[in-house]
């Protein structure tokens, strides 16, 4: 390591030789600031030249210049896509530069990671989604919000309150290790961005490719989200309240068998098909109801959102405070959640040299978790049996075996409090004008306590709870579960920052270390016979017989290098430039470090001579790169033989505890790597209105994690040897187009579209063991992920038609079979049905996502709307495929179109109380398109407004989930559970949710 | 000029000051033992002891050493035991019952990987123990212990299997793959660690009483190795070794045949760890509720048809064949099966168990007959905390002084001691029964009543030489030369790159 330092010292030192030279002449130094001359923002990274020299300057992200010039000289302003300024220096030092744009949609400014850059200088594959998209949809994660706006992003979304939406950029490139992406936020890297309120965020950076990612090196590979939080400006000071308030409910619900139908199918079933006698009497219809269980379940929730801020400062100041809250009761009985956040970011200029700076939050959050599991016993409840009846509930366990799913929301109540403190406190020095300083420690704190207490009840005697006593569903006893989880993490960045330009040369250097250190704890207790009180909820009021406590923790540290070159010229040739060097305490001290380089090369061909006389571009660039990153989301010290402890055995009546090895681990484990190459072109004509870019990568990943099975005799636990063999790649295309423009005088209307394709293949499990994963019911795996196929490919039996008289069946591989039944194909042709004839049918992974976004405002209106949709991916429908009492209820479609001899063309099986084998009869096409948001805003003129000291007024609807096409029969084609091996199967999954909202944004 | 030194000076300082040192990568696994640590804890070796006398809780349907598996591969294979449970239920069970079983069954596999995961854990015991500082007693005490049990675990192997790899030392990773471990050893070469092991053991372990309850005795030692010897017809050895065992006065019967599988003695008879108990798999109620074998009791428990709190899932059902080989009196009958009782007349009773527990009559139960010595009683025995029926804290009653008698009369037959009869009667005496005479038949008819549903009888039969002639007589599709062991389980086969070879016929 110290050769590495060594390196970047002398690096540092020959470059302030180099330097020396510039400063020998005589000459004024002059200071400034550049704006936009329309709406007066700094403008970042301004080339500023004497003019007829080759000295030159870019302006900070201040917008602020400092440049030494002959005091008779004249200074050039450069930046692309505005109109170049010349402007005479005539002795004097102050020199305030506005320039005009001359276009506007590639002079974006993009966080890339320990610095910021000039889109149009940006050699990888970076997408911007700025705050104000993500505020307008009233969701609490931002990434929710930005899901079908940037191509090769999929964001899977959950309806549940407190549910961070499942993140894949560019595909899936593990299976074993973590697959989400790196978030970071105002430089604190983190894995979880649910306190951040959408409000107070400026823009999210997605860097996509490898060559954009490589500075964030062995934790790069599933992608980098960077987000960046508001700041005040120096100026008036601004209030503003926004706020929603509506409500929420399922937007799609299945629909499931009424009391008769579903008698009448288990019935023919039982007495048709089985052991002759009838299993739902009519005497237990007459006596009973006609439940809709998911009605007994589900609620319309409230929704609520409010954001108060104010910002402003004066010429050393800055400040922004934002204060939020949001609740939201979820859809599901007993649901509720709310978040408080709060955000203090000011910026001090000590003098022109120093900047210090302060970015924290803090958010608490409360939630009253619901079990899923709900909503698979809804599903199987017998719909003749009332879900509750005054105090009393219907004893579904008597019925089907199955828990009452509303007596299971209500006699469990599983709440946690959140507190978290994030921040980022920052010293920027630029000792001289070209070189730039900055050591940053950000801290993120978190302290969680779960608190989940379940009630007693009893199903007979005189505290039964039932409406008909019986049956299995009971509680002896009351139980309280306390866990207090800490995480508290620190990461300090120092970084040095020196750009220069030589003539047409222009260089940008980036040298950095970062130290970091994560931690966390858990105490966890669990005790008997609590009160039901919920002031008694705690530890102490329970019994201590069959008490349990534990504590476990977790520590791991990190020490990198980074640096980064930038080096255009004439700003023709771009040259990106990277290299990290990760340091960790997660690995074998051997095999510790990782190093990740990446290359980016690209051509503003638009800046070409032969382009001058063009008038259609207005931007052409080709950019290619390539970059190696890791992925590290793996257990820490996975490669250590750890001692089983705790390993009970009773002497002389009491217990001991012994230990054991029983895992061989591999010693050599290390991260997983992903190498990347991307060619893109991004273009603008027709005056900028239309600009768009496109990019094809290829994204290999490789030493993924994968087990081998080895032979019991070396006494394995479970036979499994894990290492890094198996390979993976993600290949595709990208395309963005967006086309902005003014019709008129009152009108303005833009329209984006994006997509993206992607293949998913394990290219080699290289000696790996082919993985079989997402049990369902009986069904046994659904999934298997082995060679030449994707990820977590649904593996299972194909089904051809169904039987429909006795020739077919004599004729087929199912002897025992009855018209009726699903005819399945015998795929190795030996005569027999059985787990030889599963066969591949694709993965839940989309090959196409895609998204359109369109506003429109004419006069005081406003008219956005965003959408999104996946295609090419596969749902398995696990609720229905896993039956697992023969009483069970089922869906409406299954009951009326099932087959009879009367309806031999359906497509549904005859009634039938037992599960069927894992099928191509469950696996359906997951496509959907949706209107993600829809909103109408009105701003009220400003005349209206003056005298109530109004700058202004926006009162809008909007609807988060308008409406949803899909040719899936299931609650949602969004399956946010599961891992890379077993994603895409519906079981106890969150509905997607609805939102109805009205709100108001007021500018004071 | 001075600016730029002071940068560089700045610079080169705040890269020193992250360049952190080395230490700070260096973190251990937090509330995890190293390996390294583990070791260097003074009672390291003890506790990797406790940690080999756990694995007699291998059981459930994983893998397995001595729990519900093997009960499959031994009552049920033989024709003492049915599968039980629904026809259709646990179909590799049914293979087992009905000889039709091949190399993929899993129950095979599970035993397989059960029994080599606790041979693992032995031979690490071992060798952090050989390099303990213990003084040479204890040192000696534990490693009888662990040896006791690798003996134990490679005797169930060699009988299930014939000739199995031989691992008696930790491979080093580089010699995993090596053709040492990977083939098959010879029967007798296997039967050569077991006699070696339990021959240790028995030379160093302490006598019945000198050391805890639950731990292994000089007098289980012996007995087994009695038992091994007396499966190698080297009768001399097993009637000296049995003798000893008999001549220590260290165990009785227990009057009450019924009461020995019972938790709490009963008028200071019985109960567990009695006098009679010679090897026992200990288990008690801890917080986990994992010091237990899970499944033992509740998979050859009751199976309801709904409609009551049932006991579990029916397996290993006593024959007619086996009910009838209790001659009249016999008190051990209705010791070892549960009678389920016909549903006609109207209001059949059902079946009372010995402490008040009510089993319906037989249209509310699956099978007709159950086994009863795993039954624990819920109303009178240990009381769970959770109701977790798969964790019935059951003792496993693996050696019993009156096997050590039986070994003592047919090797006393074998060698025309006539004192086999005097150990015969010992045994008919306590069941109720008349004396009899202790011939080789006489003793073999003995041993399948009084070890009945105790994991002995499929051995035993092989062992005699007559399982194809008993089990075919029974129904079932036993083939000679073939049916005698299990088939190697065909994914170790595959690991092992086709070096270790199939049994003959499968």
């Amino acid at each position: 390591m110290k050769r590495i330092s060594t390196f970047i010292t002398s690096a540092f030192l020959l470059l302030s030789l180099f330097t020396t030279a510039v400063f020998a002449q005589e000459t004024i130094t002059v200071k400034g600031k550049v704006t936009d001359a329309s709406s007066g923002e700094s403008l970042i990274g301004v080339t500023i030249v004497v003019k007829g020299s080759n000295q030159g300057v870019n302006s900070d992200v201040q917008g602020n210049f400092s440049i030494s010039a002959p005091s008779n000289s004249t200074l050039v302003f450069s930046y692309l896509g505005y109109t170049t300024n010349e402007v005479p220096v005539n002795n004097r030092t102050s020199l305030n530069v506005q320039l005009e744009s001359s276009s506007e949609v590639l002079e974006q400014v993009v966080v890339v990671g320990y610095g910021t850059q000039r889109k149009s200088d940006v050699t990888g594959s970076v997408s911007r989604v700025s705050g104000a998209e993500i505020a307008k949809e009233p969701v609490l994660a931002a990434t929710q919000a930005i899901q079908g706006k940037v191509a090769g992003v999929q964001i899977i979304s959950s309806g549940a309150p407190n549910t961070l939406p499942t993140v894949r950029v560019r595909g899936t490139g593990t299976a074993l290790a973590g697959a989400n992406p790196l978030y970071v936020v105002d430089g604190v890297i983190t894995d979880d961005i649910r306190n951040i309120n959408s409000n107070d965020i400026v823009s999210m950076d997605i860097l996509k490719d490898a060559s954009a990612t490589a500075i964030y090196g062995m934790r790069a590979a599933n992608g980098v989200l960077l987000i960046t939080t508001k700041k005040g400006k120096s100026g008036k000071t601004v209030l503003e309240y926004n706020g929603t308030v509506g409500f929420k409910e399922a937007s799609n619900l299945v629909n499931m068998a009424g009391a008769n139908q579903y008698a009448g199918y288990v019935n023919e079933a039982s007495v048709f098909y089985g052991s002759g006698d009838e299993l739902i009497s009519p005497q237990l219809l007459e006596n009973g109801g006609n439940t809709d269980w998911y009605d007994a379940i589900l609620k319309t929730g409230l929704q609520q959102n409010h954001n108060l801020s104010l910002s402003g400062g004066s010429e050393n100041i800055t400040y922004f405070f934002s204060a939020g809250l949001l609740t939201d009761e979820g859809i599901i009985q007993t649901n509720e959640f709310d978040r408080i956040t709060l955000r203090s970011n000011n910026e001090f200029n000590v003098n022109d040299k120093l900047k210090f700076s302060t970015l924290a939050s803090y958010s608490r959050f409360k939630v009253r978790e619901v079990d899923l599991n709900a909503f698979n016993l809804a599903y199987r409840a017998a719909p003749y049996v009332p879900s509750k009846i005054g105090d009393l509930y219907g004893n579904t366990s008597l019925s089907n075996n199955v828990g009452n799913p509303l007596l299971n929301l209500e006699k469990n109540n599983d709440q946690s409090i959140g507190n978290r403190v994030q921040g980022t406190f920052a010293l920027d020095y630029k000792p001289i004008p070209w070189l730039a300083l900055r050591s940053s420690f950000g801290i993120d704190v978190d302290f969680f306590k779960n608190t989940s207490y379940s009630f007693r009840f009893a199903n007979t005697g005189e505290n039964n709870i039932f409406l008909t006593s019986g049956g299995n569903q009971l509680r002896n006893n009351s139980g309280l579960g306390v866990t207090n989880n800490n995480s508290s993490r620190w990461v300090w960045d120092n970084t040095a920052t020196a750009s220069k330009i030589f003539g047409k040369h222009n260089f940008s250097l980036l040298v950095g270390t970062t130290a970091e250190q994560i931690r966390f704890g858990s105490l966890t207790g669990n005790r008997v016979g609590v009160p039901e009180d919920e002031d008694q909820w705690f530890l102490g009021a329970g019994s201590t017989i069959g008490a349990s406590n534990n504590s476990s923790g977790d520590l791991s540290t990190r020490n990198s290098y980074l640096t980064r070159l930038n080096y255009s010229f004439a700003a023709k040739y771009l040259l990106t430039a990277t290299f990290r060097a990760d340091g960790t305490s997660r690995f074998p001290s051997d095999n510790r470090w990782g190093y990740f380089p990446s290359v980016g090369l690209g051509w503003n061909i638009v800046n070409e001579e032969f382009m001058r006389d063009n008038t259609f571009f207005t931007a052409l660039k080709l950019r290619g790169s390539y970059g190696e990153v890791g992925n590290d989301q793996i257990p820490t010290s996975i490669y250590l033989p750890l001692a089983t402890i705790n390993q009970s055995y009773i002497f002389n009546g009491t217990e001991f505890l012994g230990i054991s090895f029983d895992q061989l681990p591999d010693r050599n484990i290390q991260w997983e790597t992903t190498k990347e190459f991307d060619l893109g072109l991004d273009f603008g004509f027709l005056e900028n209105r239309l600009t768009g870019e496109v990019d094809y990568y290829n994204k290999k990943t490789e030493d993924a994690l994968i087990p081998i099975v080895i032979p019991a005799i070396l006494g394995d636990a479970n036979n499994q040897f894990i290492t890094n063999a198996a390979s993976f790649s993600n290949r595709g295309v990208e395309l963005a187009l967006n086309w902005d423009t003014s019709a008129g005088d009152n009108w303005t209307y833009s329209v984006g579209i994006n997509g993206a394709y992607n293949k998913n293949e394990i290219t080699g499990l290289n000696g790996g063991q082919a993985l079989f994963d997402g049990g369902v019911g009986t069904q046994g795996p659904v999934t298997k992920s082995d060679n030449d196929q994707p990820i977590g490919s649904f593996f299972i039996l194909e089904t051809n038609g169904i039987f429909q008289n006795a020739a077919e069946i004599a004729a087929s591989a199912q002897p025992d079979a009855r018209p009726g039944d699903l005819r399945y194909v015998d795929l190795n042709g030996d005569g027999a049905i059985n787990a030889n004839d599963r066969g591949f049918f694709g993965s839940y992974q989309p090959k196409l996502t895609y998204g359109v976004n369109g506003s429109v405002t004419f006069k005081a209106f406003d008219l956005s709307v965003s959408t999104y949709g996946t295609a090419g991916g596969k749902i398995y429908n696990g609720k229905k495929a896993a039956r697992v009492d023969s009483r069970d209820n089922l869906e409406t479609v299954v009951a009326q179109n099932r087959w009879t001899p009367n309806n031999p063309n359906s497509s549904v099986p005859r009634a039938n109380l037992n599960p069927l084998p894992a099928s191509t009869y469950f696996l359906e096409k997951g496509d959907f398109f949706r209107i993600n948001n829809l909103t109408l805003g009105y701003a009220v003129p400003s005349k209206f407004l003056t005298r109530y000291k109004f700058q202004n007024v926006r009162a809008f609807v909007t609807a988060q989930n308008l409406a949803t096409i899909t040719g899936y029969s299931g609650f949602t084609p969004e399956i946010t559970s599961g891992s890379p091996l077993n994603g895409g199967i519906e079981t106890g999954i969150y509905p997607t949710t609805r939102t109805l909202a009205f709100g108001i944004n007021v500018g004071f | 000029m001075k600016n730029i030194q002071r940068i560089s000076i700045i610079l080169t300082s705040t890269i020193i000051l992250t360049a952190c040192s080395k230490d700070f990568l260096e973190v251990d696994p937090q509330g995890q033992l190293t390996e390294v640590q583990a070791l260097s804890d003074p009672d390291a070796a003890e506790k990797l002891v406790g940690g080999v006398y756990q694995t007699l809780y291998f059981g459930g349907f994983g893998n397995t050493t001595v729990g519900f598996l093997m009960v499959m591969a031994t009552d049920v294979a033989s024709d003492d035991g049915d599968k039980g449970s629904t026809p259709a239920d646990f179909a590799p069970a049914g293979e087992i019952d009905n000889f039709t079983v091949n190399s993929n069954n899993f129950i095979l596999n599970n035993l397989w990987n059960g029994h080599y995961a606790a041979i693992a854990r032995a031979n690490r015991a071992i060798e952090i123990l050989e390099q303990s500082s213990f003084s040479d007693v204890i040192k000696n005490r534990l490693l009888g212990e662990v040896r006791f049990l690798r003996g134990l675990y490679y005797f169930n192997m060699v009988r299930l299997f014939g000739g199995v790899p031989k691992l008696i030392r930790v491979p080093d990773p580089s010699e995993g793959n090596s053709d040492e471990f990977q083939t098959r050893a010879t029967r007798e070469e296997i039967y050569q660690v077991i006699i070696d092991d339990l021959s240790f053991a028995s030379q160093n372990l302490p006598l019945k009483g000198a050391t805890p309850v639950g731990r292994a005795t000089k007098g289980a030692a012996q007995s087994y190795l009695a038992k091994v010897y007396l499966y190698q017809k080297n009768y001399q050895q097993a009637f000296d070794l049995t003798n000893e065992v008999i001549n220590s006065g260290l165990y009785s019967l227990v009057n009450n045949y019924a009461f020995i599988f019972r938790e709490n003695a009963v008028n200071g008879m019985g109960g567990i760890n009695n006098s009679e108990s010679v090897f026992e798999v200990q288990t008690g109620i801890n917080v986990g509720e994992n010091a237990v074998s899970p499944l033992f009791s509740n998979g050859q428990g009751a199976r309801g048809r709904g409609g009551w709190n049932d006991l579990g899932f029916g397996f290993n059902t006593p024959t007619t064949d086996l009910v009838n080989a209790y001659e009249a009196g016999d008190t051990r009958r209705d010791a070892t099966v549960i009678f389920i009782n016909p549903t006609l007349p109207a209001n059949s009773p059902g079946t009372v168990l010995w402490d008040g527990f009510r089993i319906p009559s037989q249209d509310s139960v699956e099978n007709q007959r159950y086994s009863y010595k795993p039954y624990h009683s819920a109303l009178r025995e240990s009381p769970q905390v959770s109701n977790n029926k798969d964790t019935k804290p059951k003792n496993i009653r693996l050696m019993r002084y009156a096997e050590v008698l039986l070994i003592n009369a047919e090797a006393a037959a074998n060698l025309g001691n006539p004192i086999a009869t005097t150990r015969l009667n010992d045994v008919r005496t306590r069941a109720n029964l008349a004396p009899s005479t202790g011939t080789i038949e006489n003793i073999w008819k003995e041993r399948r009543v009084e070890l009945a549903m105790e994991q002995d009888r499929f051995f035993d039969l092989v062992r005699q030489g007559r399982a194809g002639t008993v089990l075919r007589a029974h129904g079932k599709s036993f083939a000679d030369n073939k049916n005698e062991v299990f088939p190697i389980p065909q994914v170790q086969i595959d690991l092992s790159g086709g070096r270790l070879t199939q049994n003959p016929g499968y």
